[in-house]
């Protein structure tokens, strides 16, 4: 009866931004990015590809409540670079890699169709 | 300042591939990536199917609601769904059916006029758009010979009648269940297992015995002519552990190692045939690609970022 539509799980509201950035004003280079109608999907892999940036002291996400429809990433950087570094530098890399997959997939699929008679 | 990148390099290889399953070996990514392909080709790649019901005539057994919900978990063929609009986004129309660019419109008129019991099927619906039909899955069998039917809607008796209108719309699993392309989407850790030959050459023939009968699936196996234990099918291996708990009841720790490569999947992937199981992939792979546009950092945040003062500034090159 007063269940949220479904379509607000991922449909992001007018007039709300999609990613808001939260500087942490107690410790320098942190900050939290608040990301709206996004979940573990977006946030486990973006964690993940922080961990690889030696630059990244701390780097974590959180699904504060399942029904709220946003998740939080954190990152701690040292001064050698900042939270919005660190972070673009994550999704670039994560877009470059899925770049990669999509043509090493097309290419095994074209490589497997002719080796077979499919 | 020097360009940073922790960019990887994933390798594919396909096992096996049909229409509605596929095989593959993905290597060179983690755990994280794989699982947001998994999630991604469960509940956002995008499938059409009907979405709304205004039934005519129905004096069949089945209520209206109970047949419009049949309606919509028929798989309808969706190659053409990642060029669709969303009918919430369509500006065009109202998502009434008539608009090419969110909506398709089905017709189903049947009608039982003998003593035999008429079979209403995925068949009967007939579609305003050749592109989007319900799956026939003797074309995905491969077999024509065999007289299937498609999905069952309902059956009518002598005088019973069903005529309805339905319209088909762009939808992801996230929304129903219905909208999911995806019949089972799996992965797993590709095992290695490594046995320490001179323990195992020290063992009795009895003891390597109880060794390969104690996995309840068949991993290893005695070789016929050396009589040593061998790993014939690493895969079959569940992580159940029976194993190393055996040889630890015998003392023998050690003898047989297993780990998970971590960056090493084998993915299974069964569709509902909306779409190809190589076509869902790729979709999957395009989908995770614009969530992550999405979440980008848009201009006047950077804008705000200011407050990092010199440091962040020069930082950034500026």
């Amino acid at each position: 009866m007063n269940a949220p539509d479904r379509y607000e799980r991922f449909v992001v509201p007018e007039g709300t931004k999609k990613v808001s950035y939260e500087r942490d004003t107690k410790i320098i280079n942190a900050a939290s990015f608040i990301i709206e109608r996004e979940e573990h999907t977006i946030g486990n892999i973006v964690r993940m590809q922080l961990h690889l940036d030696e630059n990244v002291l701390f780097a974590g996400y959180k699904l504060p409540h399942p029904l709220q429809y946003k998740i939080i990433i954190r990152i701690h950087t040292t001064s050698q670079s900042s939270p919005m570094q660190a972070y673009n530098l994550a999704i670039n890399d994560l877009d470059k890699e899925l770049d990669h997959l999509r043509s090493a997939f097309e290419d095994e699929i074209a490589n497997y169709s002719s080796t077979r008679e499919y | 300042m020097e360009e940073r990148s922790y960019q990887r390099k994933p390798v594919v290889k396909i096992r096996e591939m049909k229409d509605d399953y596929m095989k593959f070996e993905l290597r060179n990514t983690d755990a994280s990536v794989a699982n947001a392909l998994r999630r991604v080709m469960i509940a956002e790649v995008p499938t059409v199917a009907i979405d709304l019901v205004e039934i005519e005539v129905n004096s069949s057994v089945l209520n209206d609601e109970f047949i419009a919900h049949r309606l919509g978990l028929i798989p309808l063929t969706s190659e053409r769904a990642m060029s669709m609009r969303f009918s919430r986004d369509c500006d065009a129309c109202d998502g009434d059916g008539q608009c090419e660019y969110c909506s398709v419109e089905f017709h189903l008129r049947a009608k039982c006029v003998v003593d035999q019991t008429l079979d209403v099927t995925s068949k009967d619906l007939l579609s305003s758009d050749h592109t989007v039909v319900p799956v026939d899955f003797n074309e995905i069998a491969g077999d024509e010979t065999s007289e299937q039917k498609g999905v069952m809607i309902v059956k009518l008796r002598r005088g019973q009648e069903l005529r309805l209108r339905a319209i088909a719309r762009k939808g992801i699993g996230k929304d129903h269940a219905k909208w999911s392309p995806a019949a089972t989407v799996t992965f797993m850790y590709e095992p290695e297992i490594n046995i320490n030959e001179d323990m195992m050459a020290r063992l009795s023939l009895e003891d390597k015995q109880s060794i390969v009968e104690s996995s309840p699936t068949k991993v290893f196996d005695i070789d016929p002519t050396t009589q040593q234990v061998v790993v014939v099918d690493a895969e079959a291996y569940t992580y159940d552990d029976e194993v190393i708990k055996k040889l630890e009841s015998m003392g023998k720790t050690g003898l047989i190692d297993i780990k998970a490569k971590e960056d090493s999947f084998i993915f299974t992937v069964e569709t509902t045939g909306a779409v190809k199981a190589s076509q869902l992939v790729l979709n999957a792979i395009e989908i995770l690609k614009q969530k992550l546009d999405a979440v980008r950092l848009s201009d006047d945040t950077v804008e705000a970022d200011d407050q990092f003062g010199e440091l962040g500034a020069h930082m950034r090159g500026g």
